[in-house]
């Protein structure tokens, strides 16, 4: 073997390699995903066999007929579609005003803010669950969407990763539209804005896949269920007094991760764009 | 258009003085240039006459108006940056109109000044491009549009040329300068670090160092006339020789004792003790014989320039730069040379200013 096809076969074998752990990591993350969708064909109690069956017998559309048959069902659709929207317009606007004044302008105590603010990703949501239960019922919003979406109409993150995006952009556009005769505000929005819309891609669709699976949040401040969003709706339709009904939440929960999939599929550039912008996780 | 004055202006960042009591006055009309080596204060001053710093002490006027304390979008200033700074979201087109529409200049008198200057620079076929589109000459008129179209009364350039290849660089030299100075006669003050973009465009020239405004004067003033060895070298290309020693007198003659060698200086030098001598490469006399008054150097490389040479003489530390005739070829080892005594500079070995030539 002369050493050139040698290369060749070492570069072949590290190929395979590569992919044989790939794949193997695929299915793992896969998983859940695939017994989810085989489940929603099966009746409850093939899927609650041990050991798991994987090939719905008899296959059924019962769970997802049980699903359209919930008279509440588009209502929740159309819950969480409000939610998901105020929360991502909150966002979009909100954060790109904060995420701008931090990285642009010049203020007394800017920093210390800004760190004060950080901070609050390391409380964990629990611990501000109680008071903000408080402040939401004192307003009189409990049961409902806008009360709600109040809570996560900003977002520690979503002013981080604006405020990096516009730390990265050249100090010398902004100076020159200063001198061009663009205050701040101008400044904002006709040169920041514009040139943020990567970013502000990438905070509407982190916000909209965290709005529309939320859970917690509604879970607690909702409390009729004409106002359920889709995923409290589903868990609270099936759930009997001693046990739960899962095949339908399953076939439910599919439906509802439909948009967020079509999402992720066709925005993924942005999220990955979020990722390289604030250097980690979202 | 206007003149701009500097008065006793300071500028520190913490402890650092970027500028240090600046005194300057830019005619109406001039075409001044700050020439530095970087961090010199030249960008610093130019941002402050912009007003996107603020003065620590000092007062900057423009016309007959003290502007430290007026907005940058109200100083009628336009600078072009170093990156040209466009507005990449934006047409050309939009990037020209931007500076007219903030200031709410009615749309049809827009379009038709924006078409106006982009005719005269030649760029009205990329009225439509995006910045991303063009290649660094364009881009660089793009921006110099964008500044002129509101009709500025102080023009300021940040090193405009130094992101541009050789070549388009000397050939905007003289088209920036032919722009601003015989057909718009706006005042302009240009930064660079080029002495030579400053010595082919500048009426006059201020040369700063440390934030320490060392002269100001005309190219001739600053080329001939250099106050201190700092402008004596950083202006003329290769600088200015400078030689430490001695200057005795003998018999009625003048000898510069440098130790290796002496030299017999002009009668008229009427210092005496240590001092600096300083003489340009291209102001030597060679012989390639011994010859009375010659100094005997040898070569230790030449350097070829087309039609100039540069040969380089040691003598223990210290390295000489002459202009070698373009007659000597390659292989010479050895040559006689002697200044010029007409120019001749002798400089303070403390303080370093001229005092003499």
């Amino acid at each position: 073997m002369t050493p050139k096809e040698k290369e060749r076969l070492i570069r072949r074998i590290w190929i395979v390699i590569t992919y044989v752990v790939l794949l193997t990591f695929a299915l793992v993350y896969l998983m859940p995903f695939i017994r989810s969708l085989v489940a929603s064909f099966m009746t409850w109690a093939q899927a609650s066999r041990y050991p798991p069956e994987w090939i719905p017998n008899p296959f059924t559309l019962e769970n997802y007929q049980k699903l359209f048959r919930l008279e509440l069902f588009p209502r929740w659709i159309r819950n969480t579609a409000l939610y998901a929207g105020l929360i991502v317009a909150g966002n979009v606007m909100f954060t790109s005003m904060a995420g701008y004044a931090f990285a642009r302008l010049k203020f007394p105590g800017r920093d210390v803010i800004f760190s004060a603010l950080l901070s609050l990703l390391m409380i964990p949501m629990f611990v501000t669950l109680v008071p903000n239960y408080i402040i939401i019922y004192k307003l009189g919003l409990i049961d409902n969407i806008f009360g709600l979406a109040l809570l996560g109409i900003t977002n520690v993150s979503s002013i981080f990763l604006m405020r990096q995006y516009f730390m990265s952009l050249s100090n010398e556009i902004f100076e020159a539209a200063r001198l061009d005769g663009c205050g701040p505000i101008k400044a904002f929005f006709y040169i920041a804005l514009p040139l943020a819309k990567p970013a502000l891609g990438a905070v509407a669709v982190y916000q909209f896949l965290g709005s529309w699976n939320a859970f917690i949040g509604p879970l607690i401040f909702l409390r009729s269920p004409e106002n359920f969003t889709l995923p409290v709706g589903l868990s609270f339709a099936f759930q009997r007094a001693m046990w739960t009904e899962y095949t339908p939440i399953i076939a439910g929960s599919l439906v509802a991760s439909a948009p967020t999939i079509i999402l992720f599929l066709v925005l993924n550039k942005y999220l990955i764009r979020g990722i390289v912008v604030t250097g980690g996780k979202g | 258009m206007a003149r701009v004055l500097l008065k006793n202006v300071t500028k520190k960042f913490g402890n650092v003085i970027a500028v240090n009591k600046l005194n300057l006055e830019i005619k109406d009309g001039e075409f001044m240039v700050l020439l530095g080596p970087s961090g010199c204060g030249k960008s610093t001053t130019l941002r402050m006459i912009a007003g996107l710093e603020t003065p620590t002490e000092g007062e900057i006027w423009i016309g007959e108006q003290l502007v430290n304390e007026i907005d940058p979008t109200k100083r009628n200033t336009a600078m072009v940056f170093q990156s040209y700074a466009l507005y990449p979201h934006m047409t050309v087109f939009g990037n020209i109109e931007f500076p007219l529409k903030m200031a709410r200049v009615p749309k049809q008198e827009r379009i038709k000044k924006v078409k106006e200057v982009a005719e005269f620079l030649g760029i009205s076929e990329l009225l439509n491009r995006k910045p991303s589109e063009l290649s660094g000459g364009q881009q660089q008129r793009v921006a110099l549009a964008r500044a002129l179209v509101r009709e500025p009364e102080v023009f300021l350039l940040d090193e405009p040329l130094s992101n541009l290849d050789a070549k388009i660089r000397t050939q905007m030299r003289f088209e920036l300068k032919k722009l601003l100075s015989y057909e718009l006669k706006i005042t302009t003050i240009y930064v660079t670090h080029d002495q030579v973009e400053a010595m082919t465009m500048a009426d006059r020239i201020a040369v700063m160092n440390r934030g320490v405004l060392q002269q100001v004067g005309t190219p001739d003033e600053i080329f001939y006339k250099p106050s201190n060895t700092f402008v004596a070298t950083f202006v003329g290309s290769p600088p200015m020789n400078l030689i430490e020693g001695e200057i005795l007198k003998k018999d009625n003659k003048v000898i510069f004792d440098a130790g290796e060698f002496s030299l017999e200086l002009p009668e008229d030098v009427g210092i005496e003790g240590k001092a600096v001598l300083g003489f340009r490469p291209q102001h030597v006399q060679i012989a390639k014989e011994e010859k009375a008054g010659f100094v005997r150097g040898k070569i230790l490389g030449i350097e070829k320039l087309g039609v100039e040479s540069y040969g380089h003489v040691t003598y223990g530390n210290l390295e000489i730069v002459i202009q070698l005739p373009e007659e000597v070829g390659s292989n010479i080892t050895e040559v006689y040379w002697k200044p010029k005594e007409d120019r001749i500079y002798i400089f303070d070995s403390k303080t370093k200013k001229l005092v003499y030539g």
